[in-house]
């Protein structure tokens, strides 16, 4: 610390009324001037207009000053303009400071005395702190202009297309053998029911073409260390069995395959074989085989496809491969799940087999779905003609599933009873609903077209759904009319509620914080709504709550743009106001290392080999205090709150 | 031979004996000892939804003072007396409840922490004795006979208050069935309404409820139906008579069949108590 006084100049705002309507800003001036040995003290109308600003600036100079308190609203605010304009004429930022007697202070009484006393005091134990405040250069962190984006649906590709096209390289990383997610299934899209994958594969064939974008399909992430501008991935790709720079997706083997399993990718509505691809368009345009089902690994005998495959691409001996990754930025777009099936128990979902939820509809409506696009029940294959849409089926339902909206059902809802009369002129479409909600672009008109169409809804809850003879019944009430109904249907589509894919102890890998029901927490729910609190880190798509494609799209575009914004510079500035050691008073306790919240100290051993000391890794070091408060011999200390700064204040504070 | 605390409740005692008689007889050939409390009282019957429900709440709740003389386990058999006990211990118990809890102890004799755990005899059939271990008991196997398990609402619901088992697809009947060589069958009304106490001043609609279940029942091909609550057999029973299909559908306790695979006795099983006879069904399957 410097032995010799600053000069520091004071400069208290009016803010209009919003500071002088309850402090006596004169009086603070007067007061201030008598009884601190401030250099100057000035007070303006507005200190953060231009005119304020060239007062200070003006001032700083003339008076030779090398220290500024600004006494006006909350740091949050206008620090940064301050300190960038005392910037300006060569006085280091970190010895301008704030008194903040608006929000602190003026807006919080009525009483113009006490305020005036109050600001007052708050000015003084600023001064003090300016007096010993050092100056400080941020620190500078290099940064890999390199992207991950976790997660290969609509809103995965979208983040990767849009960084990529920026000229940054971006892995898009998908833990199913092909890229699409849930876009990929659906089949005609609200509310101009263009064909989903019509629209998508674009988008998958270019993500597959870009020399940008290295696509890691059927990999997942093992481990994640570093800090923003620095991470390092592994990811493991999962075994495959089938060499992929051999295979060229003629699909031979997989109608040489004798084995037929559960097709995943029609929810279970149709089988695939063993050695399989997603669905015909995937991307890459590669097989795997699912070992668990696979009769050679499972008992030795068959290997058809390796003998049918003209290229030799299947690999017995294939294994797990690890790959770790260097990146700057990841984003986060792992999409969503439809909400377990035990949780709807008395709509007997997983137990009856016409009772479907959204999904698998959709695969019931897709041209390249189980019944190439006829609408049949999947018991026995009939067409459906009477269909039950019920909506909310686990949203809005505080006691039994999930508490919030998902936001996506009342259109798809609306879609698919378009769709199914469209397919099926003489069947009935029915809808249970407890509210319709269109909001969006051109959503409304769509609703009124599925009623004009003739599909009736009606308001109220389903209670319960069971099966009698071939008929599905449903049990409801009709809030209009304060009846009990009772439909026989033939298929009943629930509009099951949206679950974040990522679990948790995923969640914990990437320290990324979630809200109660595992959505991703964005960093400001209106003006950080892509950003992440945990640096580095970005959201795009359902991963964050639910959502439909064009919101989805327009949410990765954003998080694109973020990345893009952090690769613009080859270094980052890190807020020079952290921890700091005095390695002479430090015994190596480590108490510090238990609190920090940001792994951001370590043991260091001395060269003689004998003394250990703790070591501030400055990157990760946010400032919180913690370690300064935890450390038993004052030995931790935080830049420009140190524990002399706080005696000070604290001293004119209780004046 | 372990020892548990016994609540019977008035039914088990005038109408529904064969309910009572079966299960502390059975419960003595699996090595447990249904201890009858010595002093007790009505539980209430229907679980106090007042707002000033003090008075309501102190029956039950000197009940379950009265077991901790013998056990920390409550047993009961009637659906209804072991909603009542469970939910009156748990709402006197809830952490926000702690002016309710000393105002409530003003009116009883005794001190009361809340640590009595009302179960039901079907838990301790399952948790303390085990279905396995059952089995091994089983002198008459009920092969051949195909059981639907009843449960009715009030084991199940409300079903954060009850946990007793799932509220959408109760198992615990039927697996209990399983391991007396029966074959459960499943049906879409195991935990829906019998009709109760409408009966009383709305019969035609408590039949209606009764008769639902019924048909569902029977669109299974199930020979006989088990339940564990005499006003649900009352329902399902007697009110045949009255219902506009005949289905000759005999309604057991769960408690009778129980005791007809162990081997007790046929004067404690007692089938004369029943509207639709059981013995034809019962010696057709050549269980009797």
């Amino acid at each position: 610390m410097k032995s010799e006084k600053k000069r520091i100049g004071v400069f208290v705002c009016h803010c209009g009324i919003n500071i002088a309507g309850t402090v006596n800003v004169p009086d603070v001036v007067k007061r201030l001037k008598d009884t601190t040995d401030a250099a100057v003290v000035i007070d303006h109308q507005y200190c953060c207009s231009d005119p304020g600003q060239d007062l200070i600036k003006d001032t700083i100079k003339k008076e030779k000053l090398d220290g500024a308190v600004v006494a006006c609203c909350s740091p949050t605010l206008h620090e940064n303009t301050f300190r960038k304009a005392v910037a300006s004429i060569g006085i280091n930022p970190y010895n301008c400071e704030i008194a903040n007697i608006r929000e602190q202070c003026s807006w919080v009484t009525d009483d113009k005395e006490k305020a005036t006393d109050k600001a007052t005091k708050i000015i003084k134990t600023i001064i003090k702190k300016v007096q010993h405040d050092e100056p400080l250069t941020p620190i500078s962190i290099p940064v890999t202009r390199k992207a991950l984006v976790v997660g290969g649906g609509v809103a995965g590709i979208q983040v990767a297309l849009d960084i990529a096209q920026a000229g940054y390289p971006v892995i898009l990383l998908e833990k199913s053998p092909s890229i699409g997610g849930k876009m990929s299934m659906l089949s005609e899209t609200f509310p101009t029911l263009d064909c989903s994958q019509c629209i998508l594969t674009p988008k998958m064939v270019e993500a597959k073409q870009h020399p940008n974008i290295t696509l890691m399909t059927y990999s997942e992430i093992d481990s994640i260390s570093g800090y923003i501008g620095n991470f390092k991935v592994k990811v493991r790709q999962k075994v495959k069995y089938v060499d992929w720079d051999k295979c060229t997706g003629c699909d031979i083997c997989v109608g040489k395959c004798p084995k037929k399993v559960s097709d995943e990718f029609n929810c279970g509505l149709s089988e695939r074989k063993v050695i399989y691809k997603m669905f015909p368009q995937a991307v890459p345009n590669r097989v795997v085989i699912d070992a668990a089902n696979c009769l050679y690994l499972q008992k030795g005998a068959c290997r058809l496809c390796e003998k049918h495959c003209p290229f030799e691409a299947i690999k017995w001996d294939d294994k797990d491969e690890t790959k770790e990754l260097e990146v700057g930025a990841i984003v986060l777009a792992t999409g969503y799940e439809l909400l377990d099936k035990k949780m709807l128990g008395s709509y007997g979902f997983g137990k009856l087999k016409n009772v479907v939820d959204g999904l698998r509809f959709e695969r019931i409506l897709s041209a390249s779905g189980p019944f190439m696009g006829e609408v049949r029940r999947p018991s026995d294959g009939k067409i459906p003609e009477k269909v039950v849409f019920v909506q909310c089926a686990g949203s809005r339902d505080q006691e039994n599933a999930m508490a919030y909206c998902s936001k996506i059902c009342c259109m798809y809802t609306a879609k698919q009873a378009i769709l199914y009369k469209h397919r099926v002129h003489h069947g009935e479409a029915i809808v249970f609903y407890i509210d319709v909600r269109t909001g969006g672009k051109g959503f409304e008109e769509f609703y009124k077209r599925a009623t004009d169409e003739g599909t009736l809804y009606i308001r109220g809850k389903v209670s319960k759904i069971f099966e009698k003879g071939d008929k599905v019944i449903v049990w409801g009430a009709d809030t209009i009319t304060g009846k009990k109904v009772e439909i026989e249907a033939d298929l009943v589509v629930l509009a099951t509620a949206m679950v974040p894919s990522a679990t948790k102890e995923f969640a914990q890998l990437l320290k990324v914080t979630q809200d109660e029901y595992g959505w991703f927490t964005e960093a400001h729910p209106k003006l950080r709504p892509v950003e992440t609190l945990a640096g580095g880190f970005f959201l795009a798509g359902a991963s964050q709550g639910p959502k439909d494609i064009p919101e989805a799209v327009s949410q990765a575009s954003g998080a694109a743009c973020k990345v893009i914004t952090l690769f613009a510079s080859e270094t980052l500035e890190h807020l020079p106001v952290i921890a700091g050691v005095d390695e002479d008073l430090c015994s190596g306790c480590a108490v510090c290392i238990d609190v920090c919240p940001y792994n951001a100290r370590e043991i260091q051993i001395k060269e003689d080999g004998k003394k250990k000391t703790v070591k501030v890794i400055e990157v990760l070091c946010e400032g919180c205090g913690a370690c300064s408060a935890a450390c038993p011999v004052g030995a931790a200390q935080q830049k420009n709150f140190q524990d002399k700064q706080i005696e000070d204040m604290v001293e004119v504070g209780l004046e | 031979m372990k020892q548990l605390a016994y609540y019977p409740g008035c039914t088990l005692y005038t109408k529904s004996k064969n309910l009572d008689l079966c299960a502390r007889e059975t419960a003595q050939i699996l090595g447990v000892e249904l201890k009858e409390l010595e002093t007790w009282n009505c539980c209430g019957a229907i679980y106090s939804t007042v707002q000033d429900d003090l008075a309501n709440q102190v029956a039950p709740i000197r009940n379950l003072i009265e077991a901790q003389k013998i056990s920390k386990k409550l047993v009961t058999l009637c659906a209804a007396c072991y909603n009542v006990l469970k939910r009156s211990n748990r709402a006197l118990f809830l952490k926000e409840n702690d002016i309710y809890c000393k105002r409530m102890m003003n009116y009883l004799e005794t001190e009361y922490l809340g640590d009595t755990e009302t179960v039901h005899y079907l838990e301790v059939l399952k948790n303390d004795i085990g279905f396995e271990n059952l089995k091994s008991k089983v002198k008459r196997n009920l092969s051949g006979l195909k059981v639907a398990s009843y449960y009715g609402c009030l084991m199940l619901r409300p079903s954060d208050e009850m946990n007793f088992d799932d509220p959408d697809n109760p198992m615990m009947m039927d697996d209990m069935f399983s391991a007396l060589g029966a074959t459960p069958v499943e049906f879409p009304f195991k935990g829906e309404c019998c009709g109760g106490y409408v009966l009383v001043n709305k019969p035609d609609v408590a039949t209606k409820c009764a008769q639902t279940i019924l048909e569902s029942i029977i669109d299974t091909g199930a020979d006989c139906v088990a339940t564990t609550c005499p006003l649900c057999q009352y329902n399902i029973d007697n009110q045949q008579k009255l219902m506009s299909k005949q289905f000759n559908l005999p309604i057991f306790y769960f408690t009778q069949l129980l005791g007809l695979a162990l081997g007790i006795d046929e004067k404690i099983l007692n089938f004369e108590n029943h509207y639709i006879d059981p013995k034809p069904l019962l010696k057709q399957k050549g269980l009797i």
